[in-house]
């Protein structure tokens, strides 16, 4: 590691030493042999050489920071769409209901088809489930003589309600938001993080 | 800190000669603000290179998602307003850079022996900056970009002979489009980069090895002789500072706006390019018919060839500027005769009457809805509807004609019109364009 003493690399490092001290006010300010620049003038302009490039690197990164992470960090904003009518759904009986959903990723805008499982609960409510197991993300059916929800990967098992009755799920169905207006339904898909015992939202 | 840490590197590959050489290279004569513009362009260079990684982040180049890529970039991406009009100014600063660096060559008769190595790379750096320019253009995919490109590929096709396998070559088709996109994109951001990156290296490689050339009297250049640090490193940064800000504040000031998205259809557009072509621009218009092969490649490829042959024509050993009256006189005239094209070409531009957008956009939907294939405008169209030529002095009532384009029936029962489901704002806008055709207005707009 240690390369032999050289006296003429030792004076070298010291004149670079001198060039990074800004305090170094030994020599007289002016102008040395050959035109080279000496004392307080000689630090100005290697102060100079240093603060430029940081004050452009400096106005550059916040921008190009804020530009590269400018679509990273934004939630996807979803909107209400209608899949049907209230007074097409029966009591208990779950029904798939498809509808085409708008998706903005970034300046690419796709309709996509998806689907959700609404049930008219017994007591009047509406409630509608991401149609994704929260166990791994299969999609289940609906077994109408057993009444229940059912996941062909893993066996969860849900009652009418997204209640888990068996299996590994960590958590029930996924509700969605869901309202009625003038007898349209009319829901707000979301995407959520399978495995865990509560709902993440994605 | 970073002094340790270079000392530290130091002990094992020294630096030491390889930073000595670098920063203590002497400068005959001494540091000038005069030989700032190479190192300026170098910086400008990189900044457009740093702009273009980052606007590569969102862009797609495909014609059916370029243009919204560049509107996404321009009004949804943080701070993409600023990135693009960086890389769009940048883009402007780095030919007038090119411009004043061939200037200051040139006047100090810099590419005189030893350096007429030098002076060719330079040269073809020139051509390849071109390039950059126009490829670039084309990427946003408006119709700007496609007509002007259009016009720009046409050019290669009036070369005798290889002309068509060329144009072919270079759209990557019969007719632009997506190959030619594609082809473009990847010459802008891979091809030209690599090509340019070599030659930058080449050039600088070149300077260290024959030295800058100085002043142009021996007496002056003998006087003093400075190292490269820290004064001239001074005054180029400074001087990159400067062009760095003035950067900042168009990109802050003046939106770039982007045009319609490109439509092949819509033969009205006239196309305009960038500044730096304008003069050429300008001199096509004078050499039409049978001269028009001598503007569109004979002229430019005889010019090129000087220009890389320069060192061997001009055999002129003297470098101070008096005593070059030849050399000096035709530098002289070509800019004249540039600057001369330019004004004339800007004056024009300006002359060109300010179309409403909406009535532009009104006229984009006539060719868009092909209305001219019944109608006759000006002696173009066909003769089944009425001629529309003075249409708004037969009837100059808005609300007749939204009646009439919403439903033709309701306002000239029996009419064979059919109807055409606009949309409320493209009504608006055709309506527009209908009431711009009577006596007394401009025949055509933008032309």
């Amino acid at each position: 590691m240690a390369l032999p003493p050289n006296a003429a690399r030792r004076s070298q490092l010291r004149r670079w030493n001198r060039m990074a001290s800004s305090n170094h006010v030994r020599e007289s300010s002016g102008t040395g042999e050959g035109g080279v620049p000496t004392g307080p003038r000689r630090t100005f302009f290697i102060w100079m050489i240093r603060v430029i490039p940081n004050v452009m690197g400096i106005s550059l990164v916040i921008p190009l920071l804020g530009y590269v992470s400018s679509s990273a960090f934004k939630r996807r904003e979803e909107a209400w769409a209608a899949i049907g009518k209230m007074e097409d759904l029966a009591p208990n009986e779950p029904q798939e209901l498809e509808f085409a959903r708008t998706v903005k990723e970034g300046w690419r805008t796709t309709i996509a088809k998806k689907a959700v499982w609404v049930v008219k609960q017994s007591n009047g409510s509406v409630t509608a489930f991401s149609p994704m197991c929260p166990h791994l993300g299969c999609g289940y059916r609906w077994d109408a003589p057993a009444g229940q929800f059912q996941c062909p990967c893993h066996g969860s098992v849900y009652d009418v309600t997204g209640k888990v009755l068996a299996g590994p799920a960590p958590r029930p169905l996924d509700e969605l938001p869901i309202k009625v207006e003038n007898g349209q339904l009319l829901v707000m898909y979301k995407d959520f993080k399978s495995g865990l015992d509560h709902a993440v939202e994605l | 800190m970073v002094f340790n840490i270079y000392r530290w590197l130091d002990r094992r590959l020294r630096l030491q000669p390889l930073t000595q050489t670098l920063l203590e290279e002497p400068i005959p004569g001494g540091a000038s603000w005069v030989y700032v513009f190479g190192s300026a362009t170098l910086f400008l260079f990189g900044l457009q290179a740093l702009t273009g990684m980052f606007l590569a982040l969102y862009y797609v180049p495909s014609p059916d998602a370029a243009y919204d890529t560049v509107q996404y970039i321009q009004h949804e991406v943080r701070f993409g307003w600023f990135v693009r009009g960086l890389h769009h100014w940048g883009a402007s600063a780095v030919m007038v850079a090119v411009g004043l660096h061939l200037l200051q060559v040139y006047l100090y008769g810099a590419y005189k022996p030893p350096r007429e190595p030098m002076w060719i790379v330079g040269v073809v750096l020139l051509l390849l900056m071109m390039g950059f320019g126009f490829t670039g253009y084309l990427l946003p995919w408006d119709q700007n970009a496609y007509w002007a490109t259009q016009v720009g590929t046409n050019m290669v096709a009036s070369v005798p002979l290889v002309g068509d396998l060329l144009v072919r070559l270079l759209r990557g088709g019969a007719s632009l489009g997506a190959l030619t996109l594609s082809r473009f994109f990847a010459l802008h951001v891979l091809f030209l980069p690599a090509l340019i990156i070599g030659g930058i290296v080449l050039h600088l490689f070149m300077l260290r090895r024959v030295g800058p050339a100085g002043p142009w009297s021996d007496a002056q250049a003998r006087q003093r002789r400075e190292p490269f640090y820290p004064r001239q490193v001074f005054m180029d940064a400074v001087v990159m500072f400067g062009v760095f800000l003035l950067l900042c504040v168009l990109a802050f000031t003046i939106e770039f706006p982007l045009a319609d998205r490109a439509d092949p259809s819509d033969h009205t557009f006239t196309p305009v390019p960038e500044w730096y072509f304008l003069f050429f621009y300008q001199f096509l218009k004078y050499m039409g018919g049978p001269l028009e092969p001598l503007a569109t490649w004979v002229l430019p490829s005889l010019f090129v060839l000087g220009l890389l042959l320069w060192p061997f024509l001009d055999r002129n050993p003297e470098r101070r500027p008096a005593s070059r009256p030849m050399a000096l006189g035709a530098g002289a005239l070509f800019l004249v005769a540039v600057f001369v094209l330019l004004g004339i070409s800007l004056r024009y531009l300006h002359a060109i009457p300010k179309v409403e957008p909406f009535v532009a956009r009104g006229q984009a939907l006539f060719a868009q809805h092909h209305c001219a294939a019944c109608h006759r405008v000006h002696g173009e169209g066909g003769k089944i509807g009425p001629d529309l030529s003075y249409v708004a002095d037969r009837r100059p009532e808005r609300q007749w004609h939204l009646r009439h384009l919403r439903d033709p029936q309701s306002v000239s029962p029996g009419s064979v019109m059919p109807q055409f489901h606009l949309e409320e704002n493209d009504l608006t806008a055709l309506t527009s364009y209908l009431l711009s055709l009577k006596s007394g207005a401009p025949t055509s707009l933008g032309r």
